[in-house]
């Protein structure tokens, strides 16, 4: 097949190209001169630009395949984003970044060779952006005569992790969102169902924000020890999403204040008030955006002028709990309910209701009126029963119409009637008698 | 005979596989498939005309701004509304961003590495890489011989990292040419870009709150409000940009090109460019007359022929074809709305073979991207790009006004630049103007709309070519959207009559001389930037029927 690489031997292939074996080595002691290191060093240059041809295997730096699914590629470029470290040192002195559709130097056969071979050496971190999708047994998303979901299965099963990078690698995102044509879902309930269990890191958001991806990649790779990253029952990392944005959000004290913005570009949003009427998720969307920031530090939704849209909330057990679905009308204080294709507000449905109970009520007391059971008002107990039977222990204060002063009952006296005003271990020591004398 | 096959093609946003017949070392037959299927238009149905602007963008992490500007305008029109002048500058602005960050990462991160090779960069003499780049007049803000030391240890420890797999000798070694110096100034340059390219996202973050996926355009204006430190850093960061792109682009592009002269022997598309318009014009707003808005952008709307003689766009000539895309049936239907049920057969390039459907204007493929903007904008008469357009013909050998010669894969290449240049100086025009508008008292940022019902068409422009939106909004309801995507004009497959999409034509005529590694078809692929993350997604078959028109219900605007 001419699509596919036959060999893996990177001589056969140069001198195929007319490249000799000591045309290489001589240009490979060329560069070792030029670049002043010891002749010692020739052979291993010569393996690395060997290895130009296929995966590379072993080395400082940790490999990492990164697979866009049903991607936007916008968690790549966000990934790109990074400064502290920039992505050419990420890709240069951090990790050995063997497979990415937008980044990769080489195309076609030969970087599906060095995605095969990295699989084969294993010890490697799976980066995966973008839904799974189920629909035409996965023929929605294919690449290199294979669906993305062979792809995703095959490079998951030999990982130490899988990182879902973006809301829809952790549950389908927008994509699943109602009436989810493609039939999306998340990577940790897709490689559930294949029955495979490396471990799933889910970084939700739309798109990821690159410094929580860095520092995730950070314990992964840097620190060999995926056991530092602490995850939450939705296997987010907890530093990162136990936090809702209204706790750390800059406009929150104008939230405390009742000062809000009731309209985009208004006079209110000049004086950086709240958002909260325009719709704003931060009190109930778990993430550190006022924390972190976006690019570089530079601003994030809310500081911009923009409610928070929700794009975190991503349930890895439900594509339907994805955040499209969860948060529009993303302008409106409140999410669309539906029942099946008819959709409305609760708002105008908990007014709706409220009047219905009211006008009920209404209804019930000309009723009662009419019947006449309501002559006289209802007849309310002078002292309530529990009082009554329990006098020691009562602190009802009952107000005599007539008096004003307390009422007396026959039962109750001066004496064992507890007024709020009376000494604590008085009642303690009326207690504690009482349930003694009840034994 | 044979067959040459590119799947996956990389270094491009989605999914994309190519598929050539090659005869005596050159391609004869091309076809083009885009890869994944994901429903955008129907995931908006039934929501809000602003919701969809937000959701739309996620159609493409690499151009969302493009989408939720296009959907903010369609959901205008149906609105019945204008923005203000103060939202105009604003949402150009961070346009503007998206549009310098998308040309710098694709112009080094993407594409150069068909022409550059950062490993021939180990041999290099220093002190000749700064004598050359003097020679060239490019820029040198990185210290050459760090950057090669650095490189050396790279290598040195085995792994290539996103080289892996490269195809630097392809071609028997022939196909990479240009000199160790010239490869250590482009490397240098590619690891400036992926920071330039991530400085212009700041601005769209510093305007929209985060980039991709900005927050602050949308149907009515802007919710953003300057602030004096945000125009601040805004004027700072726009120079910052322009003094690295107008140092640093247009050298590298003349020495790139003076190693690949051959480049500049193939890579014509179908000759037919459209280009809808981009960056609301100055002389804002332009009433009802839609045309009259399109003609006066910044970079205008134009369809051009094939003798490149201008006429103004028509709604109503927009079709799609399904017969040869993993759709039902084989119908044509016609804007604004169609009915298109996904149905994934098999790859057989002698029937259905691609996710991607086949859109005409006229009946006929047109090619869409910065090469149709940068002729739109010269047969207009934009006094700077014709300038600038001539200058760069007479660099790489024709005369003043031969831009027919730019029809190649060089050329497509080539315009980018030009286009980059401009727009990163109209940013700080923006800034001022947007500082004085200010100074002036304006302070309007957002209009609420005038009626909730109505339909609405946003003709815009991607950083990979034109975009359309249209919308019907029943009591700020959407119902019913389409979209046409640049990349979906570009990757287009063979329509009815057989005849090959843009990308498929342009390939046809390239030169393969290692069916392994076909470089030239690579590089032809990358001047077109594709995109089918967004060029693939259906309408809504749900209210399709109602939509089975075959005339448009507005005509144009």
């Amino acid at each position: 097949m001419v699509d596919q690489a036959t060999t893996t031997d990177a001589f056969s292939v140069l001198e195929s190209r007319g490249v000799s074996r000591r045309s290489f080595m001589k240009l490979c002691a060329g560069i070792a001169a030029t670049a002043g290191l010891s002749q010692l060093a020739i052979p291993r240059i010569a393996e690395a630009l060997e290895q130009s041809v296929i995966g590379a295997t072993s080395g400082d730096l940790y490999p990492v395949i990164w697979i866009e699914g049903a991607s936007c590629t916008g968690c790549t470029e966000s990934f790109a984003q990074i400064d502290t470290p920039d992505v050419a040192t990420v890709v240069l002195d951090v990790i050995s970044l063997n497979y990415s559709e937008t980044l990769s130097a080489a195309a076609g056969w030969s970087v599906e060779e060095a995605k095969a071979q990295t699989i084969e050496a294993g010890n490697y971190v799976l980066v995966y952006e973008g839904a799974v999708l189920e629909a035409w047994n996965g023929n929605a998303l294919r690449v290199a005569g294979e669906t993305g979901n062979e792809a995703l299965a095959h490079a998951a099963a030999s990982a130490n992790a899988v990182m879902a990078v973006g809301s829809c690698a952790v549950n389908g995102g927008w994509c699943a969102a109602y009436p989810n044509p493609s039939k999306a879902m998340g990577v940790q309930m897709f490689l559930e169902k294949e029955g495979i269990d490396t471990p799933v890191i889910n970084i939700p958001g739309c798109p990821v924000n690159p410094e929580w991806m860095m520092q995730v990649l950070v314990d992964v790779v840097m620190l060999k020890d995926p056991s530092l990253v602490k995850l939450n029952d939705f296997n987010e990392p907890s530093s990162l999403f136990d936090q809702t944005i209204h706790d750390n959000c800059p406009r929150r004290g104008h939230f405390e204040n009742g000062e809000f913005v009731y309209e985009f570009g208004s006079e209110e949003e000049a004086l950086g008030y709240c958002l909260y009427p325009v719709g704003c998720r931060g009190p109930q969307t778990k993430a550190m955006c006022p924390i972190t920031r976006w690019n570089n530090r530079r601003s994030w939704c809310v500081e911009a002028g923009s409610p928070c849209i929700g794009c975190c909330e991503a349930n890895p057990n439900d594509p339907g709990d994805n955040w499209v679905q969860v948060n529009t009308p993303f302008y409106n204080r409140f999410r669309d309910l539906r029942i099946g294709e008819f959709k409305f507000q609760p708002e105008p449905v908990a007014w709706v209701l409220t009047g219905i109970v009211a006008a009920a009520l209404v209804v019930h007391g000309f009723g009662m009126k009419k019947t006449g059971r309501m002559d006289g008002g209802a007849p309310f107990e002078p002292i309530r029963k529990w009082d009554k039977e329990h006098p020691e222990r009562s602190i009802g204060t009952y107000a005599d119409p007539v008096t004003g002063g307390p009422v007396i009952s026959e039962e109750l006296t001066e004496e064992n009637t507890h007024h709020p005003s009376a000494p604590a271990d008085v009642m303690v020591a009326n207690y504690e008698q009482e349930a003694g004398g009840e034994k | 005979m044979t067959r040459s096959i590119i799947d996956p093609i990389t270094r491009i946003e989605g999914h994309l596989r190519v598929e050539m017949e090659v005869e005596n070392g050159v391609v004869s037959d091309a076809w083009v498939s885009g890869g994944c299927f994901r429903g955008m238009e129907l995931v908006v149905q039934d929501r809000t005309p602003e919701d969809a602007a937000q959701i739309v963008q996620r159609i493409c992490g690499v151009c969302p701004v493009s989408h939720t500007h296009a959907s903010s305008i369609a959901a205008e029109k149906a609105y019945g509304i204008t923005i203000s002048n103060n939202a105009r500058i604003v949402r150009n602005l961070i346009e503007g961003a998206q549009f310098l960050h998308s040309h710098i990462l694709w112009f080094y991160n993407l594409c150069a590495l068909d022409y550059v090779n950062p490993l021939n960069a180990l041999t290099a003499d220093v002190a000749d890489t700064y004598e050359l780049a003097q020679t060239l007049g490019t820029s040198m803000n990185t210290d050459f011989g760090q950057l090669k030391e650095k490189l050396a240890k790279f290598a040195a420890n085995g792994q290539l990292s996103i080289f892996s797999g490269n195809w630097f000798e392809c071609d028997g070694g022939t196909g990479y040419k240009m000199t160790p110096e010239a490869d250590l100034i482009c490397t240098a340059h590619y690891l400036e870009a992926l920071k330039m390219q991530a400085k212009a996202s700041e601005i769209a973050a510093l305007l929209g709150g985060k980039m991709p996926h900005v927050m602050t355009v949308l149907p009515g204006g802007t919710s953003f409000v300057p602030t004096e430190a945000k125009l601040d850093d805004l004027w700072a960061m726009a120079n910052e940009i322009y003094d690295w792109v107008s140092t640093t682009m247009i050298p590298d592009t003349l020495a790139i090109a003076s190693f690949y002269p051959e480049v500049a022997n193939y890579g014509k598309g179908c000759g037919r460019y459209i280009a809808w318009g981009v960056f609301e014009g100055p002389d804002w707003p332009y009433g009802d007359d839609y045309t009259e808005q399109m003609i006066n952008r910044y970079l205008p709307m134009a369809v051009l022929d094939e003798q490149l003689n201008v006429s103004n766009v028509q709604e109503s000539l927009i079709t799609e074809y399904m017969g040869h895309s993993w759709y039902e049936g084989d119908s044509t239907y016609q804007s604004p709305y169609f009915v298109t049920d996904p149905d994934f057969t098999e790859y057989n390039v002698e029937d259905r073979y691609t996710w991607v459907k086949c859109p005409a204007y006229d009946g006929k493929p047109m090619e869409a991207g910065g090469l149709s903007r940068v002729f739109a904008a010269y047969k207009r008469g934009v006094p700077f790009v014709k300038e600038q357009v001539d200058a760069l013909l007479v660099k790489l050998g024709g005369k003043p006004g031969q831009v027919e010669l730019l029809q190649n894969t060089l050329g497509r290449t080539a315009a980018r630049q030009v286009e980059t240049l401009y727009i990163a100086g109209l940013m700080k025009d923006w800034t001022l103007e947007l500082m004085e508008a200010i100074k002036g008292g304006d302070s309007e940022y957002f209009r609420q709309p005038l009626t909730t019902t109505g339909e609405g068409t946003g003709f815009w422009e991607a950083p990979r070519g034109a975009l359309y939106h249209a919308e019907k909004v029943t009591n700020r309801n959407v119902d019913g959207y389409q979209i046409i995507i640049p990349s979906t004009w570009n990757l287009a497959p063979m329509n009815a009559d057989g005849v090959h999409g843009p990308m498929e034509q342009a390939l046809i005529g390239a030169p393969v001389e290692d069916i392994e590694m076909p470089i030239h078809a690579l590089r032809t692929v990358h001047s077109y930037d594709p995109c089918t993350a967004c060029a693939v997604h259906i309408t809504e078959p749900k209210t399709g029927k109602e939509f089975k028109t075959v005339t448009s219900p507005w005509g144009v605007k």
